[in-house]
C-alpha cells in the first residue's frame, strides 16, 4: 500500500496505486517490455527528459511518446531494429509519493536510480532522477495518463535504451 | 616553433600507411601524443569552431556556455549587439567566472576575488587595486586593459556562431566554400530559429569516429534497420556524398526519400524487415519543407560540427573531445521560430530517432563503442576505407567512403602526417 502523504485517499485507492506501481516495476524489472504499454491509457504520454530541459520548459525529450501505440513501437525497435552492446540496467525505484488528487486524476512522483552493467565490466551508476506521474481510472483499471521521467544528469553515458 | 611532424607516442615515429587516404592507421584513435597535436593544430588552430546559435543569446547580456576542444568558453551578446566568445577563466587566479549553462548577466564577476569584466571581456574593476589605507594593492604598472578575459575571434552566418583561438585568414563563407555554403544556407536561410532543447552523451571513443560516421552513407543503409525498414534512408535511393572542393574537410550526405519499393538487393539484406509497420505512424510522418529533392542532408563542418536535417528533425551536434578515447556529443535540437504548432510537434516526435535514446542514433553510439574496442585490439593495424576508390571526390551514390577520405586528406595536411 502507498503510504499516506497527507493527501486524503482511501486505503483501497492507496492499495490500487501500489498494485499499479508494483505491476509496472515488475514488467520492466523482468524485461517484459511487451507488457509495458498496457500500463498507460490509450493516449498516454511518456517522456524521458533531462532536468535541464524540464526546468527551462524546453519541450524536446530523449524519449517522447504520445500514445500507447508509440510505446509499443519503441518496444519493437528495441527488440527488432536497434543495435546495442549487451548490458543489464538495474532499476531501483523509490516509494511513490501521492502528491495530490485533481478531479479524476492522481498526481504522484517516484525517484529512481539506474545501475548499468556492461558485459565483463563492473556495475556503475547509470542515471538517477524522479518521475512525475498522472494516474487515471481507465474503465475500472488505474493506468498512467502521463509519466515524465526527469533525469538529473543531462549527460547520458553512451545510450539510453530501455524504458524507466 | 611547430612540433616535429609525424612524431607521436614518445619513441615511435608515426608514419601514415603508404597506401594513402584509403587507409586509416588505428593509432590516430588512440595515441595521446596525436590527440595533443590535434588540440594544438585543429582545435586551437585556424579552424572556425561551432560555438552556439544566436537564438540562444538574443539580447545583450544573454550568455551560453560552450566547450571548444578542451577549453570552456562563454558566448555572450554585448551591449552593442555583437557576440563575444570569452574563455571562462579569470585573468587573476584562473577561476571559472561563469558557472551556469545559460542565463543573463550585466557583467561577469569572478566569485573568488570579485574581479569584474564587461560583456566584451574587458577587466572593469579589481577590489582594493590601490590597497586599503595605503597598504597593499597591485603594483603601479598593473593595467586593467592588459588583463581582460581571453577573447576569441568570432564570426556568424545566418544565426550560427563560430569562434577561433587562431583567427583563420578566411571568412566563414570562404572556409565553407561555395558548395558547402549552399547546403548550410538551405537550413540556415536567415529564418529565425527556436531552440527546442538539449541532449548530451558521453561516448567512449575517439572524436573522429563521430565525423566519419556522418561521412559514411554505406553504413547508414546497412546498420540502421529502423531507417531502412521505414524507408527513410535506403541504399537504393537517389543520393550523393559531396565534399568541399578545396580541401575535402567538410562534407554532406544527401538523400531523397521516395515511395518506391526497395530493390531486390536491398530487400534481401538480412536486416531488412518488410513485415514491420508502425503502430503509431505519427512517430515519423515527414513533410517536405525545403526546396528541391533532398529529404536528408547531413553536413559535417570541420572540425566540431554536424548539422542534422533528417526529414523534419534538425539538430546541431557539437563534438567536444576529452582525450583520445572519449568525447561528448552535445545536441542542440531546433526548429524555426515561426513553425506552426503541428510542425513543432512533428519535430519533437521525430526527435525520437536521434540523441542518446534515438531509435537510429543508438546504433551509431554503440557502433563507436565497439569500434574503439576493436581498435584497441590492433593499434598497429589500419582501417580500410577504399569503398568506391582511393581518392577524395564527390560520389552520386551511397556505396562509397569518399567523404571519409576527404576528411583524412585534410587531416593529414593539418597534422603533417
Amino acid at each position: 500500500m502507498i503510504g499516506s502523504t497527507g493527501v486524503a485517499a482511501s486505503s483501497e485507492l492507496r492499495q490500487r496505486l501500489a498494485d499499479l506501481y508494483a505491476g509496472y516495476d515488475s514488467a520492466l524489472d523482468e524485461g517484459e517490455y511487451e507488457r509495458w504499454p498496457d500500463f498507460f491509457v490509450e493516449a498516454g504520454i511518456y517522456k524521458i527528459t533531462p532536468r535541464e530541459n524540464y526546468d527551462a520548459g524546453l519541450p524536446v525529450a530523449m524519449v517522447y511518446c504520445e500514445s500507447r501505440a508509440m510505446l509499443a513501437d519503441r518496444v519493437v525497435a528495441i527488440r527488432e531494429t536497434t543495435l546495442y552492446a549487451p548490458r543489464i540496467i538495474r532499476r531501483v525505484m523509490g516509494a511513490p509519493s501521492l502528491l495530490a488528487i485533481e478531479g479524476p486524476e492522481l498526481r504522484l512522483a517516484q525517484s529512481f536510480a539506474l545501475f548499468e552493467t556492461m558485459l565483463n565490466e563492473t556495475s556503475t551508476v547509470f542515471l538517477c532522477g524522479r518521475c512525475y506521474d498522472r494516474v487515471a481510472d481507465d474503465a475500472g483499471t488505474l493506468r498512467f495518463a502521463e509519466r515524465i521521467c526527469v533525469t538529473d544528469a543531462t549527460n547520458i553515458p553512451l545510450s539510453l535504451i530501455f524504458p524507466i | 616553433m611547430a612540433p616535429m611532424d609525424g612524431l607521436g607516442g614518445g619513441t615511435a615515429i608515426r608514419r601514415w600507411p603508404q597506401e594513402g587516404i584509403g587507409r586509416i592507421p588505428n593509432w590516430v584513435y588512440t595515441d595521446p601524443a596525436i590527440f595533443a597535436q590535434e588540440l594544438e593544430r585543429i582545435f586551437d588552430g585556424p579552424s572556425w569552431l561551432y560555438t552556439c546559435l544566436e537564438a540562444e543569446i538574443p539580447n545583450p547580456g544573454d550568455f551560453k556556455r560552450s566547450r571548444l576542444g578542451t577549453r570552456e568558453v562563454v558566448a555572450v551578446r554585448g551591449e552593442d549587439g555583437a557576440v563575444h566568445v570569452l574563455v571562462n577563466r579569470c585573468a587573476h587566479r584562473s577561476m571559472q567566472v561563469c558557472s551556469a549553462n545559460r542565463g543573463h548577466v550585466k557583467e561577469f564577476m569572478c566569485p573568488y576575488h570579485q574581479w569584474t569584466y564587461s560583456l566584451d571581456g574587458k577587466l572593469m574593476g579589481v577590489p582594493f587595486r590601490r590597497g586599503l589605507k595605503g597598504q597593499g594593492g597591485m603594483p603601479a604598472d598593473f593595467r586593467l586593459e592588459d588583463r581582460g578575459l581571453e577573447s576569441l575571434a568570432v564570426t556568424t552566418r545566418n544565426g550560427v556562431v563560430f569562434a577561433s583561438f587562431d583567427a583563420p585568414n578566411e571568412t566563414i563563407e570562404t572556409y565553407l566554400g561555395p558548395k558547402m555554403l549552399g547546403y548550410f544556407d538551405r537550413v540556415f536561410s536567415g529564418r529565425p530559429l527556436e531552440v527546442l532543447g538539449y541532449w548530451r552523451q558521453r561516448i567512449p571513443s575517439n572524436w573522429k569516429l563521430m565525423m566519419e560516421n556522418i561521412k559514411d552513407p554505406y553504413h547508414a543503409g546497412l546498420l540502421h534497420v529502423f531507417l531502412i525498414t521505414f524507408g527513410l534512408f535506403r541504399l537504393d535511393q537517389k543520393s550523393s556524398t559531396e565534399i568541399d572542393d578545396e580541401t575535402g574537410r567538410h562534407g554532406v550526405l544527401v538523400s531523397r526519400r521516395d515511395d518506391t519499393q526497395a530493390t531486390n538487393e536491398v530487400a534481401q539484406l538480412p536486416q531488412f524487415r518488410d513485415k514491420l509497420t508502425l503502430a503509431d505512424p505519427r512517430l515519423i510522418d515527414p513533410v517536405r519543407e525545403f526546396p528541391g529533392e533532398p529529404t536528408v542532408v547531413m553536413q559535417t563542418i570541420w572540425p566540431n560540427l554536424i548539422v542534422q536535417q533528417q526529414s523534419n528533425a534538425m539538430a546541431m551536434r557539437q563534438i567536444v573531445p576529452f582525450d583520445a578515447g572519449n568525447f561528448d556529443l552535445v545536441w542542440t535540437v531546433f526548429g524555426y521560430a515561426d513553425d506552426a504548432p503541428e510542425m513543432r510537434e512533428r519535430r519533437l516526435r521525430q526527435a525520437n530517432l536521434f540523441g542518446p535514446a534515438g531509435l537510429v542514433s543508438i546504433d551509431d553510439s554503440e557502433a563507436m563503442l565497439l569500434s574503439q574496442s576493436g581498435i584497441a585490439a590492433g593499434e598497429d593495424r589500419d582501417c580500410i576505407v577504399e569503398m568506391d576508390g582511393r581518392e577524395a571526390r564527390d560520389s552520386h551514390h551511397m556505396i562509397t567512403e569518399c567523404g571519409i577520405r576527404g576528411f583524412y586528406q585534410h587531416y593529414r595536411t593539418v597534422m603533417g602526417l
